[in-house]
């Protein structure tokens, strides 16, 4: 149990030096927010709304250290600040639109795989040298392998446009309304498969291998061979003896894995135009929003240590040898 | 297993090609957004307010027709100078009702610039950097009086978008409100829907213009990036498009030559190669025309614009001006033309000269070498800044391409901090604030201080005079005379280097709506991109007539 908390003291330091780096870079970037804005508009501002804008941004010339104490004050009452590039509303509005989505695609397309793709791989590795194990692993790193950029247009191309089997665009069709209704789901669901199919394709491969590596290891151990040996049945022997060893490295994986979902969805949202916040981020960046960058960094931070805190209590849920 | 096969065929049953748009809703791609975020404050300059706030669902005093060269009586029927470039007067339309059913007056007009004056924040065009107050007249004059003379404020006022006195009084801050629900005097002003990733519009049913619009609707998908733009394109899912498209004939006419239709005409604002005038090379003008002289503009506009734009004017003035540009100062193209042995020429003449090496050198023994400033992802600005570096190449300069992050690129060129760079420049109805930009002493700030506009400092005593007489005279015929001399001059002075002038990207399908303006029928530039010219559009599209009458 002091083991327990010895780690969630450390995710607590973690998070801290997460958050300070958060504050520290944006602010290192060159140019100000107000530049950036007006740059934006590429000349279609009159000149002296440069001026307007450093007014309407307060763009901050506080020292450093005051800027911080601001900001950590902030983050204790939940505020975030308000976005720059989608002034004047809050980030929290801003990133609650798109976060939603994300998960559910994101984080769905993860689950997916990670499941998916351990199955199969214990399942291979349980037939060693079946069809199964022969194929599976080098035709989904291959598939792995394709530039991802390229296999979710190519998805669009051929699946979305050419043969029109799969919606091209957004979350849920324009006939629809968003809400607790059949119809808003089946929607939803329908405009999630192309994206999240090409997603648990480009990381399918991984899962599987980490799992077929690690059931290979497990099960040339001395306990599978001895409760072979007592005559238990094979299906227990494969989850109780194989599967639950042989997933702690991938579920470690999944906790780290997790923390991409919030980020990583960047492409698969450009190119299928999902309403995600992969997007807000570049938009962020190239704004040089600082609230709302810093607004995003701290939702993926929090989720990549809360999702590695889970993993460890799962851990030693499956694994004696961690609980010291 | 099974199952899950039956739910995915369920799926796919249903999966009926994108539901029907209604008819008399028309689908507008205008900003590139991945989610919307629901800001109708037409006051704000962040630009954070959805398009077409600002000319859509509210209005401005006049809508300026780029295309036309004209300015349009729109919520005021008339203005007139009572005191030349110092006091004038707008007749407000009577008859204008805003979208509660409240009467417009000139008390909003004058409401809306105090808010200008009282949040300096929101006052993007500096309208209070020349006005000295705002009166109501009576219900429909309202009168400016200028607190110097400064005939260009014509438009900036007319322009400035009008808000109703009885809603945004009771606005604390009108800087940080989102305007949720919109009151406006514009054909549109109705949210019927606002979804993170699309939001719908409904005509204002007390629009001053009698039976219009015509379309019942707009919609506003989000898309996030040209390709997706394109693909709905292609499918026929957006009737008006201000995107740019790669080989657009091949990749959206040619789908169904009958409806699609683009327009570009080159009216967007001249891209400029900016040469540091404040620091040795260039701040030699035989050096900068050279450099202008050795830049093959055909190719130029072939390679990095796929041909949509055209070398630019020698004035530097696009097709917006073409009512004032001067055909006489250089009828041989001048200091634009492509002349490499002029440009090689020219160099000799300022003292640097061909060495063995083939390196162009001065009397200390200095190489010529200008990096290109370029921001590294606006890949047709690279090509181009990388065909300029082959032709200076040419004649011996050693000139590389300098590709940096977007803001690092503005962050530099806005201080001043280079030598050649690629930008864009500011445009008006006049050419007035454009030369104004370009040679203005008043808008030079000193190297390592970022200013808005003039990146390259340059200032000209005499076009100093010409631009505070052109303040002075609200004289047309006065104006134009001084717009001739500020051209000479821009061409004597060789400040900048214009490349080509932007076209304004514009696609639309008439496959469900006409009375797109084009090439034929240029009433009003098409793109959407181009505000406030928007109004002239949106209040004549209409659903097809065939359509109209027909059992859709």
């Amino acid at each position: 149990m002091s083991g327990l908390l010895r780690r969630m003291g450390l995710y607590a330091l973690a998070a801290w030096f997460a958050l300070t780096l958060n504050f520290l870079l944006p602010r290192m970037m060159p140019g100000d927010p107000a530049q950036a804005l007006f740059a934006r508009f590429q000349g279609r501002l009159e000149p002296a709304a440069l001026e307007a804008l450093t007014v309407t941004l307060g763009v901050s010339t506080a020292p450093l250290g005051e800027q911080y104490l601001t900001y950590l004050g902030q983050l204790v009452r939940g505020e975030l600040g308000i976005s720059l590039v989608y002034f004047p509303s809050p980030v929290s509005e801003v990133i609650a639109g798109g976060l939603g989505w994300t998960m559910f695609l994101a984080g769905g397309a993860l689950v997916v795989a990670f499941t998916l793709g351990s199955v199969l791989g214990a399942v291979a590795a349980w037939r060693r040298g079946g069809w199964l194990d022969t194929v599976a692993p080098p035709l989904l790193s291959f598939l792995g392998a394709f530039p991802y950029f390229w296999l979710a247009m190519a998805a669009v191309w051929l699946l979305g446009f050419q043969l029109g089997w799969f919606p091209v665009r957004h979350a849920y069709g324009p006939e629809v309304q968003p809400g607790f209704t059949l119809a808003f789901a089946a929607s939803a669901v329908r405009h999630a498969l192309l994206p999240g199919a090409t997603m648990v394709l480009a990381s399918l491969g991984g899962w599987v291998l980490t799992m077929r590596n690690a059931m290979m290891g497990v099960l040339d151990d001395e306990p599978i061979r001895f409760a072979q040996a007592r005559g238990l049945p094979p299906a227990r022997v494969f989850f109780h003896y194989g599967v639950r060893n042989a997933l702690l490295p991938s579920l470690t994986s999944f906790g780290m894995a997790f923390g991409f979902v919030l980020s990583g969805a960047l492409l698969t949202e450009i190119v299928f135009a999902y309403p995600g916040q992969g997007y807000l981020l570049l938009q962020a960046v190239r704004g040089q929003d600082y609230p709302l960058l810093q607004g995003l960094f701290l939702t993926i931070t929090l989720a990549v240590l809360a999702a590695n805190a889970l993993v460890d209590v799962v851990v030693v849920l499956l694994d004696p040898r961690t609980r010291g | 297993m099974k199952r899950i096969v039956v739910i995915l065929a369920l799926l796919a049953a249903c999966a009926d090609p994108q539901g029907e748009t209604p008819a008399g809703t028309l689908t507008v791609l205008q900003e590139q957004q991945a989610a919307w975020v629901r800001n109708f404050n037409p006051l704000l300059t962040t630009g954070g307010a959805r398009w077409p706030t600002t000319s859509g669902i509210y209005e401005p005093l006049l809508v300026y027709n780029r295309a036309a060269g004209e300015s349009v009586p729109w919520l005021a029927t008339s203005w007139t100078w009572t005191e030349p470039a110092l006091r004038l007067r707008f007749d407000v339309r009577p008859g204008v009702t805003w979208s509660d059913g409240a009467p417009l007056t000139a008390a909003d007009v004058a409401f809306t610039f105090d808010v200008l004056r009282r949040f300096p924040a929101l006052d993007g065009a500096g309208a209070w950097s020349f006005l000295a107050g705002v009166t109501a007249v009576d219900e429909h004059t309202v009168e400016f009086a200028f607190s110097r003379p400064y005939s260009p404020g014509l438009s900036l006022v007319g322009g400035q978008a009008i808000v109703p006195k009885h809603v945004w009084e009771g606005v604390a801050d009108p800087v940080s409100f989102t305007n949720p629900d919109p009151v406006g005097t514009g054909p549109f002003t109705e949210i019927r829907r606002f979804d993170a990733q699309v939001w719908e519009l409904g005509k204002n049913p007390r629009y001053w213009q009698p039976g219009v619009p015509k379309v019942d609707t707009l919609r506003f998908p989000a898309v996030a990036s040209n390709d997706q733009a394109l693909l709905a394109l292609v499918r026929g899912e957006v009737d008006w498009a201000g995107s740019f498209v790669p080989a657009i004939e091949r990749t959206y006419v040619d789908r169904d030559p009958a409806h699609f239709n683009y327009w570009f005409p080159a009216v967007g604002d001249t891209v400029f190669l900016y040469p540091q005038n404040a620091t040795p090379p260039l701040d030699d003008a035989r050096v900068r025309e050279a450099i202008s002289l050795a830049i093959d503009r055909k190719r130029l506009v072939r390679v990095a614009m796929h041909d949509y734009a055209k070398p630019s004017h020698p004035t530097a003035l696009s097709d917006g001006y073409r009512a004032w540009r001067r055909d006489d100062l250089a009828p041989d193209g001048g200091w634009v033309r492509y002349d490499p042995a002029a440009a090689a020429a020219g160099l000799d003449a300022a003292g640097w000269t061909l060495g063995p090496d083939g390196r162009r050198r001065n009397a200390a023994g200095d190489a010529l070498s200008l990096p290109i400033l370029c921001p590294a992802g606006w890949s047709d600005w690279v090509r181009a800044a990388q065909i300029i570096a082959r032709d200076l190449d040419a004649i011996g300069v050693d000139a590389r391409v300098e590709g940096l992050d977007f803001s690092a690129w503005f962050d530099r060129v806005s201080r001043g901090d280079f030598a050649l760079a690629l930008g864009w420049s500011v445009s008006g109805p006049t050419p007035y604030a454009f030369y104004r930009s370009l040679l203005g002493s008043d808008t030079v700030k000193p190297v390592g201080t970022a200013a808005a506009t003039n990146w390259h400092r340059h200032g000209s005593p005499a076009a100093d005079a010409l631009l505070a007489a052109f303040e002075a005279t609200v004289d047309p015929a006065e104006q134009r005379r001084l717009s001739d001399a500020l051209q000479a001059a821009f061409v004597e002075e060789a400040p900048a280097i214009p490349l080509f002038p932007t076209p304004a990207w514009g696609e639309f399908s008439t496959q469900r709506f006409e009375g797109f303006p084009d090439a034929e029928t240029p009433y009003a530039t098409l793109s959407p991109n181009a505000v406030p010219d928007v109004l002239l559009v949106l209040t004549q599209l209409h659903p097809r007539d065939d359509l109209q009458a027909g059992s859709r």
